[in-house]
């Protein structure tokens, strides 16, 4: 049983600050990683004939640090915090806590290196080779045991909501990751294997495992975030406790039907594609059932999006949530999937969700966190400023080049002309793709700048605390002496 | 063995099957969580619970609130 | 079983959520696995499998297409739509990936569709645009690939990857009956190529006659390559079935 010993002592906050400064790292390198292969698709030469960096191989980098290791360890931080802080009790298991830490970071690292080396199973999203597979299995294994184990441990007798995204994430993203991951090594002594599944089957795993890590891992637990620290930064409960249970229990229900919407008029059989279209429709209702308890939150308060920059975050991540989760419905039926799919416009819609909805709740939470871990004040509220209107700036740049190109390409490659004949050469659209890619780049550039701006004025904040809790020790020491 | 899986496959059948499975589930929920002023009390009064902390202070032993004397 | 339960019964809460969130997969998933027309049978006039597992050779450059990442800007899924029909052949049957573990259907076109590249450019013009893609296509975008005509194909370990894609349901032959089965569903020519124990000297030899590289002196990873994207789509001859016949399986 823990002592009552002076917070926040009490809780186990270490394990909370080396997530979110590794969360922050991973998104510097990863958006940084996103940029150059954004720029080698702008101008080619930028691959340098170096095998390990060309876009292949760059492209799994990038997504794999800002998921897995920006995100993650976003959801990691997020998540030991909030468990602790709603159920009133240490997080269990110090030496296994700092295990999940150690094995995600090396999943990461070992990730990004074995794709740079060519190691890749050459399924989006969960490019790791076998072995890494394996730690990811066992390192979320352990997740799951403490935040159950700490649930157990909570001084509250109801569970609060936002665990209960957590906890359909980390029991979602279990299942997904081992039947996604079935493989075969081709040797005990080589990283290579074959999938379990082929073709359609492997298509449909693939997706279903595609779309849900976006569900999950990108929404559901994000979504947990925002549960916690929307109405903590407001300073007010949430709009409505009986939505947020509608909320969970329909989202985590109809997402998982949704994914094979990524392959619309493919071998796929027929049925399947048109239940998940109908699905992803129907997904529209939970999505703004919880964005607009997020948003109505503030209701009555709407005057702390003038004064509170990180407010300003939190309630434009839940906008581009709305405005993402109505795109991708629309994107999910036949007819305009058509034109949208294989497209720029799926690169924009991703990067609309994960920038404006998953990178922004992050920075917004982020900055709630960080000074409370430290005990301590942010560096420079002015650079919160800075660093949200260089994001934004961003994101619409990015989606709106992405947009054009999209849309500009797919009514360049179904266009005839008057005999009937195809009227664009598939290259002629790629030319057509420059300006759109150097405006995309521009805005990934704007983002990142925000995000560099963010990493200054965490460690100045950090830092800072650090020395002024030397200096107090020191002077509770010469007093004390 | 598995023919009768086939059934499922028309679009006629297992559109109406989604939508049924959906719907009840739904209207359960729904009618669970709005039902009753009481426990619409009970539900809304857990959206306080982030704040509970702020004293900062954790209670010295959570098993005694957890067995029901809070 | 009332709601409250599972809000203070971390064990139920979970329970019930692995409930919900499993239905949707099951429901897609499994059926695909039962159900027969899912993926269809395309047979030869004389009766024989018209799409068969991939070469030695063939499978090595498969597997150089997955580690240079090319499904991030190429698809192998062609759609049933005119202008797909025009530019890149036949829409692609479930069964023409049938063998493929993984899939590789991607889901971006940066650059073109690949399900039915075989047959259409000359090796020469594979592995001149493989290294330097600007000195054929001026607009492209590709990266240039100049290490795989550097690199010496490695294929010690090919019989390994064979009995990996083996494991997995692909039927390469490893013993006599295995290989009998195989001349019966795919014909000699191709049953050979299938053989296990055969594997490297199956390897050498087409691309000593294939020449993919158009330098007989080495073997590259162009090699293996180019002799992969060669075979892409070649393997049901359309011309035999009247027309409409594959949609009866959509």
């Amino acid at each position: 049983m823990e002592q009552a010993t002076a917070s926040p002592q009490h809780y186990n906050y270490d394990i909370v600050k080396k997530f979110a400064i590794m969360a922050l790292v991973w998104g510097m390198l990863g958006m940084s990683a996103g940029l150059w292969a954004a720029l080698e698709l702008a101008f080619p030469i930028l691959n340098f004939d170096i095998a390990e960096i060309t876009f292949g191989r760059i492209r799994p980098v990038h997504t794999t640090l800002v998921i897995f290791g920006f995100g993650g360890s976003a959801l990691f931080a997020t998540s030991y915090y909030v468990v602790q802080r709603t159920c009133q009790t240490r997080l269990w298991g110090d030496a296994i806590a700092n295990f999940t830490f150690w094995g995600w970071q090396a999943v990461i690292l070992l990730g990004a290196v074995s794709y740079m080396l060519g190691y890749s199973q050459g399924r989006e999203y969960a490019e790791f080779e076998w072995p890494i597979d394996l730690l990811i299995t066992v390192v979320w294994v352990a997740y799951l045991l403490i935040y159950v184990q700490t649930l157990r441990r909570r001084s509250q007798p109801h569970i609060y909501v936002a665990n209960w995204f957590y906890i359909g994430f980390i029991l979602a993203t279990a299942i997904l990751h081992v039947f996604n991951n079935l493989a075969v090594p081709v040797s005990m002594f080589t990283l290579k294997s074959y999938s379990a599944f082929s073709g359609v089957q492997d298509a449909m795993t693939q997706w279903w495992y595609g779309h849900n890590a976006v569900g999950f891992f990108l929404t559901a637990a994000f979504l947990g975030m925002m549960y916690y620290f929307v109405p903590k930064q407001a300073g007010r409960p949430v709009y409505s406790y009986r939505l947020s249970i509608i909320h969970f229990w329909a989202l985590i229900f109809m997402y998982m039907w949704a994914g094979a919407h990524h392959l619309h008029w493919t071998a796929l059989p027929d049925w399947t594609s048109t239940l998940a279209a109908t699905f992803s429709i129907m997904l529209l209702m939970p999505s703004w059932g919880g964005m607009i308890n997020g948003i109505m939150t503030l209701s009555g308060a709407w005057d702390k999006l003038r004064s509170d920059p990180i407010m300003l975050f939190l309630i434009t991540a839940l906008s581009f949530y709305g405005m993402s989760t109505f795109e991708g419905p629309l994107m999910s039926l036949k007819s305009v999937n058509a034109l949208s799919h294989y497209t720029d416009w799926t690169v924009g819609h991703v990067h609309s969700g994960a920038l404006g909805w998953v990178a922004l709740i992050s920075f917004g939470s982020m900055y709630h966190l960080i000074p409370k871990l430290y005990d301590t004040r942010i560096h420079s509220t002015r650079l919160i400023y800075v660093h949200f209107w260089l994001a934004t700036i961003g994101i619409v740049l990015y989606i709106t080049a992405m947009w054009v190109a999209g849309i500009g390409q797919g009514l360049f490659l179904r266009a005839f002309d008057e005999y009937g004949n195809l009227q664009y050469s598939f290259i002629e659209t790629v030319v057509f793709l420059h300006q759109p890619y150097v405006w995309r780049a521009i805005g990934g550039g704007f983002f990142l700048a925000g995000v560099l701006v963010m990493g200054y004025n965490i460690a100045r904040t950090v830092l800072a605390a650090r020395r002024e809790a030397a200096g107090s020790q020191a002077a509770v020491a010469a007093s004390a002496a | 063995m598995f023919e009768w899986l086939e059934w499922f496959t028309r679009m006629e059948n297992s559109k109406v099957i989604a939508l049924l499975i959906f719907f009840v589930l739904f209207c359960s929920i729904v009618l669970y969580v709005y039902s009753g002023r009481s426990r619409g009390e009970r539900l809304e009064s857990y959206k306080y619970i982030p704040f509970e902390e702020d004293d900062e202070t954790p209670p010295a032993d959570d098993k005694v609130k957890r067995d029901g004397t809070h | 079983m009332k709601h409250e339960k599972i809000e203070v019964n971390a064990g139920l809460l979970i329970l019930f959520t692995i409930i919900v969130i499993s239905i949707g997969g099951l429901v897609e998933i499994v059926p695909l696995f039962f159900i027969n027309s899912t993926v269809e049978q395309v047979k030869t006039t004389d009766g024989r499998d018209a799409i068969h597992p991939y070469s030695p050779l063939e499978l090595r450059g498969r597997d150089i297409y997955i580690r240079e990442g090319c499904y991030l800007c190429h698809s192998q899924m062609i759609r049933p739509f005119r202008d797909e029909y025009l530019r890149y052949g036949h829409y692609s049957l479930a069964a023409e990936s049938q063998y493929d573990h993984p899939f590789q259907w991607g889901s971006k076109r940066t650059g073109p569709d690949l399900a039915r590249v075989g047959g259409k450019y000359s090796n020469e013009w594979h592995t001149q645009h493989l290294l330097a893609p600007r000195s054929v296509m001026p607009d492209s975008i590709m990266p240039n690939y100049p290490w795989l005509m550097e690199n010496e194909l490695e294929y010690a370990d090919v019989k390994e990857r064979m009995r990996a894609q083996k494991l997995v349901g692909v039927p390469y032959s490893e013993n006599s009956e295995e290989y009998r089965a195989n001349v019966e569903r795919f014909g000699k020519e191709v049953a050979d190529r299938l053989d296990i124990i055969r594997a490297e000297e199956n390897l050498m030899r087409q691309a000593e006659q294939g020449n993919y590289d158009g330098d007989p002196t080495r073997l590259t990873e162009m090699d293996a390559l180019v002799a992969y994207l060669q075979v892409l789509g070649t393997m049901v001859d359309f011309k035999q079935f009247e027309e409409g016949y594959f949609a009866r399986f959509r």
